[in-house]
């Protein structure tokens, strides 16, 4: 290795070393802050704790309020992961399969939604929640989540199943496979990429999601975990160390379930299907 | 086993007319060539035997049954695809079964048809593999078994051999002649490949711009072509057609002889040309020559005579194989 090279490495190694940081730094500052106290967060708030003090944590878990709202955002999560792949993979087969009257249109129109911001929206869609008679249920959350994942997720979609190659269907249609059952046995068993990628994003945006829930969730019983937080805030003071104790258990769900589908992202399923 | 008889069929695609006005029987139990160069409309025609499209008009007939409206799974039919359309996330044995599933038959009576058409096929022990840990030529052939175990009435293949390299697709050609004669079904076979279409068909059908040129067996197609397009596109190496003045006959438009049926001499002859390129095959000579104010001619000789490029030589088209074609491209009457 030559000289140049070597001192171009290096310098690639900082910089990269630096954007880590960047978002490293603040995860291990959150780690670390459950073990401190709050005094010691206030002078000392990124180093190591002097005293490795794990009963920030241990009250946090022991608390069955926690695990009651790591359960609702987990049923939430999961209810607007589910419901997303499900009407979001239908539709986009549709467009992607069915040449129809209006399909462009129809298909522009809702890719609309990824121009609408979620807040500007929070007022009618609390009042329609309302109206309905969905507030305080798991509902009320799960399906505008979904609806405005629907854009993304029916854009990526569509892509992929356009890429499925069009004599796998023919093929299928003449063995006597009508679209449906296509649709559950080949489409999505072959789109688990996608499906991953889609299921991953739709679940981390919902699980940190803060504001919908603030809005049309008002009892204790249903709180996500982003309200919960809110109880260590008092009017006068906040406990710090609570709630990076409780910021750091709930942030662990988010990156199990993205490591579980970091494989099948980068999976391609595909081979083998045409030609070699 | 069944004919397939082709009704005043034709198709368009929005303006575009694929195939005009056409009729076509495939008699029971043939096999059957559609050939021609791309664009044809040959895959067009086997897509709407096999009920994937829709004719514009005109009627399928399947058995003597109509099937113009009908699914594809109802035909009697079974498809292979030039890019084999395996389902990837299956194993040979899901593959080949899973029309026979579709189609609700017995689980004792799918296992024994899937072992048949995987004993005839050689696959017995490819069957809990993936498609893609196959090879090419596997993977053909499980293409072809997930079309045996359903048995159609006829088979339809979409240039099956395309995609496989040239030793794989003799092999494959052979293969496919014996299943032909073992099963005994209709046949209908889409190729661009004129020696696939000599050595598989017993009737071959000539296509040309979606209207049929000449249906007939290899050596009628050989021997009598009747339009100079079907004499062009029949045999390998091509047919000279010259211009009928190269003979001397100003009645002929387009006249044409076969590179294996023009004599060569080294002192005299017809045509005094020069050899340009000399192609030695082993079994025989391919001389691609120049006839100074007719054209180039392709002459086939015998692989022990050699030849170097540059060398004049004398030409002389055998009279009894001359082949005559009118302004419009027709068959004019035999010379002989």
């Amino acid at each position: 290795m030559t000289r140049g090279h070597l001192t171009r490495n290096l310098m690639r190694l900082a910089f990269l070393c630096i954007v880590a940081s960047f978002v490293l730094a603040p995860m291990l500052a959150t780690v670390l802050g459950g073990f401190k106290t709050n005094a010691e967060i206030r002078t000392n708030a990124l180093g190591l704790p002097a005293l490795w003090d794990t009963q920030f944590y241990g009250a946090i878990m022991s608390d069955p309020a926690f695990w009651r709202y790591l359960g609702n955002s987990l049923v939430i999560s999961i209810g607007s992961v589910v419901l997303t792949l499900i009407v979001g993979a239908a539709a986009a087969y549709v467009f992607a399969q069915i040449t129809f009257f209006g399909s462009r249109m129809l298909f522009s129109y809702v890719l609309l939604g990824l121009m609408f911001p979620f807040a500007t929206a929070i007022l009618p869609l609390f009042i329609k929640v309302r109206d309905i008679g969905l507030l305080d249920t798991y509902w009320a959350v799960i399906l505008p989540q979904t609806a405005f994942s629907l854009s993304l997720a029916i854009l990526l979609f569509r892509t992929f199943f356009a890429q499925l190659p069009k004599e796998l269907f023919e093929a299928a249609y003449i063995d006597g496979c009508g679209y449906v059952r296509f649709f559950w046995r080949f489409t999505l068993p072959l789109s688990a990429p996608i499906l991953a990628t889609v299921g991953t994003f739709v679940f981390v945006q919902s699980w940190n999601n803060f504001l919908l829930p603030l809005v049309v969730l008002n009892s204790r019983d249903v709180f996500t975990w982003p309200l919960g937080m809110m109880q260590f805030r008092g009017e006068y003071v906040t406990q710090w160390n609570l709630t990076l104790a409780f910021v750091t258990l709930t942030i662990l769900p988010a990156i199990v379930f993205f490591l579980a589908a970091q494989k099948y992202i980068v999976a391609g399923l595909t081979g083998g299907a045409v030609k070699g | 086993m069944a004919e397939v008889r082709l009704e005043s069929i034709s198709k368009s695609f929005g303006g575009l007319t694929v195939l005009p006005d056409l009729d076509l029987t495939v008699p029971e139990g043939s096999f059957t060539v559609l050939v021609g160069p791309s664009g044809c409309g040959k895959s067009t025609l086997l897509r709407i035997i096999s009920g994937l499209e829709m004719p514009t008009a005109g009627t399928v007939r399947i058995g003597g049954q109509d099937v113009t409206f009908d699914e594809p799974s109802k035909r009697g039919i079974s498809m292979v695809f030039q890019s084999y359309a395996l389902y990837p996330h299956m194993t040979v044995a899901q593959n080949i079964d899973f029309g026979l599933r579709l189609a609700k038959v017995p689980a004792a009576e799918r296992q024994t048809r899937v072992a048949e058409a995987a004993r005839i096929l050689a696959l017995t022990d490819y069957l809990d593999r993936k498609p893609s840990q196959l090879s090419g030529g596997q993977r053909q052939r499980v293409a072809i078994g997930r079309s045996i175990v359903r048995q159609p009435k006829v088979f339809l293949f979409d240039e099956p051999l395309s995609n496989l390299d040239a030793a794989l697709r003799t092999q494959m050609r052979v293969e496919l002649a014996q299943l032909h004669q073992s099963l005994d079904a209709t046949m209908i076979y889409v190729t661009h490949d004129q020696v696939e279409a000599m050595t598989l068909a017993d009737q071959i059908v000539v296509m040309n711009a979606g209207r049929i040129e000449q249906v007939g067996a290899p050596m009628d197609l050989y021997d009598r072509p009747q339009t100079a397009f079907v004499a062009g596109f029949i045999g390998s190496p091509k047919m000279n057609l010259l211009p009928g003045t190269a003979i001397g006959r100003d009645d002929v438009a387009t006249m044409g002889i076969r590179p294996e049926h023009i004599a060569v001499s080294d002192d005299t002859g017809y045509w005094p040309a020069t050899a340009q390129v000399v192609e030695t095959l082993g079994a025989d000579t391919v001389v691609h020559a120049h006839v100074a104010g007719t054209g180039d001619v392709t002459v086939r000789l015998p692989g022990d005579r050699r030849l170097r490029a540059g060398e004049t030589l004398f030409l002389t088209p055998e009279r009894r194989h001359l082949h005559l074609f009118d302004a419009d491209g027709h068959r004019m009457q035999d010379p002989a």
